[in-house]
């Protein structure tokens, strides 16, 4: 309980203390964000290892005559773990990243509050609580996505507000009619709905699908994610490679297994189309990616494919399946994280942030390069990293849930990514230096790239023993199933 | 003397606050005198709704009837402390507090001299008692009095700032409220005739056996009070006065305005449609098909006017349209849940709006500005107004945690549960809408370049009552307990011979 308590308030502690702190005060500033954020670390993973343990922790309250509460689950856990993990890793990158930029307190304050709200929306119990903390994680990432405050940064916020939250009331028409039809709103117990009547189900999921839809970007409701690319580059890479868009994913998760159930689900004419809307996305959005100059744009659109991955995963209503989307949630986040981390240090020190412009940066920027080289391996998910796993159980899973053709889908989003990125790697080492010789060295480099180098390691350990993260995503299909 | 006071107080809550008026307008010079004697006044009233209250409460909801001079009904006049009347009195004089204390010291500012600031008191004291009658009344005649007082201290209120826009808004606003006053009579005059009562009560028990032998004239009487009170309330689309008659007002007049004047009306008609026509007359007449389309279109319609409007006060009276669409959304759903949603909404929003209004006031005072793109930086330099404001946008847009989405939780449920999918698809398009012409205030306020001008929060009255409005928010979206509660049987009394 306690542990909980510390997990969530942290980022609101730590957030407003920032807020209060004197502007010029950098040094105690950082000093504050990165010892809130790890006071939340530690919480989240004493609750995770908590409710691994079989403990119930349950903070539950009213709001009238509705119940709200906050109950992990080993799926919540594992959301959560991943959050607080990376955000410590982007908290590091933020203090090079951030140096010298304007309007850094506002940045580090909603940094902290969005990580409290995201490890709200992983905690939350019952449906509730996830709409609250959802609702609220568009509103405190806004000030982060309009952090440039450029006329560009400005309409991609009202864009990003006007998606997500369009996307929330369409979310709370889901649960008020979840709420007519069960009566019931927490998770905890199987699924709300399967003792239902049973009429009008198609429509709901389709509800859910769009409500949750929008932040996990399924085509077609993903145009503001490319948009809210104007963000910094470690809030792209923390918010729109991780906690925002999982925050749709979780969602979408949440519904499969704990709003419908996957036997309920396998009933429902809607549910035989979603698998396919995730296999366009897969495509579709690879495709565009490879379309795209402006490096961080082919990220976002690659970002909208390997969010389907997980979708896809879950969709397939099989225990195969959903250990591959979680094992994917896992290795993936980290490895985009790194991925982010690469495009924001050629960025910042060459200037480079188109395609076109890469030749001979990999003789500039070597470290950075290489770890570049590397996550474009795990994205194609080869081997030695860790999305190879997750990858192998969405191809068992789709073929042991009778969906094979998904599975050719998957070897080949893999192809396109090979196309989309292998190039790019060889162009930055081959290719005749047009930038301006920079060195990969002094103080905020390395706050940079140590993160950096280090996630692309942990990338690496968990292709090479991914007896590691098993015992999380074990945790989660056996809850399920 | 205790005891006295205690068991008269429904009437002492309306006839006090008039008796206060009337002694204002001698003491003009003393103006401190005159702004405590209002405020202990309006303060009285907040005690006596909670104890009334709590009466009711202790008495599990059964009603306190006060005789106005022992007369019994249907020859007497009665007045009804029920759960709505309680309820409805408690978000009067809950209101009433803070805005007045926004206004001391700082009237003279927007109205002019001693004597007009004084004449604000009584207009205002004048408006809360004729409220406070509204919750209480249980006699159609009486309404008609009471709706005129309010009706005409509203024109005072709008006249009150010295401004060619102010006289016109108020001219306006006073052609089309008579006409409203015309038909709410005529509506009344009809009722009479056919049950030849004038208690409520009794009224509606005369005209369930007398209405299958005059429908024509049943209809007309419905129709009557509901486009003479829509016309008052500001119903879509007989809203033309508003906007003006809302923005132009000094800010405690336009929150009060906003927040209460409006609602009065709507308990009113409630009264109307559910204490004396009843449920089954209303479903024979598709009375809450009409309803339910008049408030989708006035959800719609009015927040997309509002999202036209530059500046800040006309976008919140645009809101207001919008808001009213609600709660005639939630009468027109005929069943308890959509009731109680429509009541707890009328509450918050009252509270909502008055903490909207109160803090635009502020900041029009402090910066001069009206329209909402000069309004950069405000946030950075005027902390207690803008937190005020942010927090009444996110009651109005319908967080959760506070008040708004309690209120649209249960309009939706209760539009769902009447079969009706039009309305919900209205509360939520009117949340994102409610979204789109909020923030961007809320945006320009703190996201962008703040000029180097010296702009300060209000005094300390002002900061506190705008403390107070938010705080209440909060705690309605927190903790709505008892609050809902009293709704909820206010809900199904209303709907309990249906």
């Amino acid at each position: 309980m306690l542990a909980l308590v510390l997990a969530l308030s942290s980022g609101v502690a730590g957030g407003l203390l920032v807020a209060v702190l004197p502007a010029a005060r950098s040094r105690l500033r950082n000093l504050v964000v990165l010892f809130f954020t790890g006071c939340g670390v530690f919480g989240s993973w004493q609750v995770a290892r908590l409710v691994w343990a079989g403990e119930q922790l349950r903070i539950a309250g009213r709001l009238g005559g509705l119940s709200f509460c906050l109950d992990p689950d080993p799926l919540g856990v594992v959301f959560a773990l991943l959050a607080a993990t990376l955000w410590l890793f982007t908290v590091v990158y933020s203090f090079g990243y951030m140096a010298g930029k304007a309007h850094q307190r506002t940045y580090y304050s909603f940094l902290l509050l969005t990580f409290s709200v995201t490890l709200g929306v992983a905690f939350s119990g019952n449906l509730v609580a996830l709409y609250l903390f959802y609702e609220l994680l568009t509103l405190a990432t806004y000030p982060l996505v309009i952090q440039e405050r450029s006329e560009e940064a400005m309409q991609a916020g009202t864009k990003y507000l006007l998606y997500n939250l369009s996307g929330a009331a369409v979310l709370l028409l889901a649960i008020v009619l979840t709420a007519a039809q069960g009566g019931r709103l927490d998770f905890v117990g199987g699924p709300i709905l399967a003792r239902g009547m049973k009429t009008g189900y198609n429509g709901l999921l389709f509800l859910f699908t769009v409500g949750f839809g929008v932040k996990a970007a399924l085509m077609p409701l993903h145009r503001w994610l490319p948009a809210a690319m104007v963000a910094p580059t470690p809030v792209s890479a923390l918010l729109h490679a991780v906690a925002v868009v999982y925050a749709g994913v979780f969602g979408l998760l949440r519904v499969v297994f704990s709003v419908f159930g996957p036997e309920l689900l396998g009933e429902l004419g809607f549910t035989a189309l979603l698998p396919w809307v995730a296999a366009v996305t897969i495509l579709v959005g690879i495709i565009l990616a490879t379309r795209q100059d402006e490096l961080k744009r082919r990220l976002a659109y690659q970002t909208i494919s390997h969010l389907s991955y997980i979708l896809l995963g879950a969709f397939t209503l099989h225990p195969s399946g959903l250990a591959g989307a979680v094992l994917q949630m896992i290795g993936y986040a980290a490895l985009k994280t790194a991925f982010f981390f690469c495009v924001g240090l050629i960025a910042e020190q060459t200037g480079v942030t188109r395609v076109s412009r890469m030749d001979g940066v990999g003789k500039v920027l070597p470290k950075t390069m290489a770890a570049f080289a590397v996550v474009t391996l795990g994205m194609i998910g080869l081997l030695p990293l860790g999305t190879f796993w997750g990858k192998y159980y969405l191809m068992k899973g789709s073929v042991a849930g009778g969906l094979w053709p998904l599975a050719v889908v998957l070897a080949g989003s893999g192809f396109i990514n090979a196309v989309c990125f292998i190039p790019v790697v060889v162009k930055a080492f081959q290719g005749e230096r047009t930038c301006t010789p920079v060195t990969e060295r002094g103080g905020r480099v390395t706050l940079m790239l140590a993160p950096t180098l280090l996630l692309v390691v942990i990338g690496l350990g968990m292709g090479l023993f991914p007896g590691m993260v098993w015992p999380g995503v074990r945790a989660v299909v056996d809850w399920f199933f | 003397m205790t005891a006295l006071i205690r068991t008269n107080l429904p009437v002492l809550v309306v006839i006090a606050p008039l008796f206060v008026a009337f002694i204002l307008p001698p003491l003009a010079r003393r103006i401190r005198l005159v702004e405590a004697l209002a405020f202990l006044a309006t303060v009285f009233g907040f005690g006596a709704a909670g104890y009334l209250a709590a009466v009711v409460f202790a008495q599990k909801g059964s009603p306190f009837i006060y005789q106005l001079g022992g007369w019994p009904a249907p020859w007497g006049i009665e007045l009804v402390a029920g759960n709505l009347g309680v309820f409805f009195l408690l978000a009067v004089t809950g209101v009433s507090v803070p805005v007045l204390l926004f206004g001391r010291g700082n009237l003279t500012a927007e109205v002019g001299g001693a004597g007009r600031v004084t004449r604000f008191y009584v207009l205002y004291l004048l408006l809360v008692g004729a409220l406070a009658g509204m919750a209480v009344t249980n006699d159609l005649f009486n309404v008609y009095v009471l709706v005129e007082v309010v009706t005409l201290s509203c024109c005072g209120l709008v006249s009150a700032r010295r401004h060619p826009r102010a006289a016109e808004a108020a001219f306006t606003y006073l052609v089309l409220a008579t006409l409203g006053s015309a038909l709410v009579l005529g509506g009344i005059g009809l009722l009479y005739l056919l049950t030849g009562h004038l208690n409520m009560g009794f009224a509606a028990r005369e005209l369930g056996r007398a209405w299958p032998d005059y429908p024509h004239a049943v209809l007309m009487a419905v129709s009557f009070t509901i486009i003479g009170f829509g016309v008052k309330a500001a119903l879509f689309p007989l809203h033309v006065w508003l906007p003006d008659a809302h923005a132009t007002a000094p800010s405690p007049a336009s929150a009060i305005l906003s927040g209460l004047a409006v609602k009065g009306y709507l308990i009113c008609l409630l009264k109307f449609l559910y204490g004396v026509f009843g449920g089954v007359l209303l479903r024979e007449l598709a009375v809450h098909r009409i309803l339910t389309l008049l408030g989708v279109t006035g959800i719609i319609a009015g927040s997309i006017l509002a999202l036209a409007q530059e500046e800040l006060k006309r976008r919140l009276a645009y809101s207001t349209v919008a808001q009213v669409g609600y709660l005639v959304l939630g009468f027109g759903s005929l069943n308890v849940t959509g009731l109680v949603g429509a009541l707890f909404y009328l509450a918050s929003h009252a509270v909502i709006k008055a903490a909207l209004f109160l803090s635009a006031g502020a900041i029009q005072q402090a910066t001069g500005k009206r329209k909402i793109r000069e309004l950069a930086g405000v946030g950075r330099k005027m902390p207690v107004t803008m937190a005020a404001f942010t927090i009444g946008s996110c009651g109005l847009i319908g967080l959760p945690l506070f008040s708004g989405f309690i209120g649209k939780w249960y309009l939706l449920l209760g539009s769902w549960e009447a079969g009706m999918f039009l309305p919900v698809a209205a509360v939520l398009a009117g949340s994102v809408l409610c979204a789109a012409y909020l923030l961007p205030v809320i945006r320009a306020a703190y996201f962008a370049p703040a000029p180097e001008e010296d702009w300060q929060d209000p005094g300390r009255p002002q900061r506190l009552a705008l403390l107070m409005l938010a705080t209440v928010v909060l705690a309605l979206g927190v903790r709505p307990g008892p609050f809902l509660e009293l709704a909820r049987k206010a809900a199904a009394e209303l709907l309990a011979y249906y």
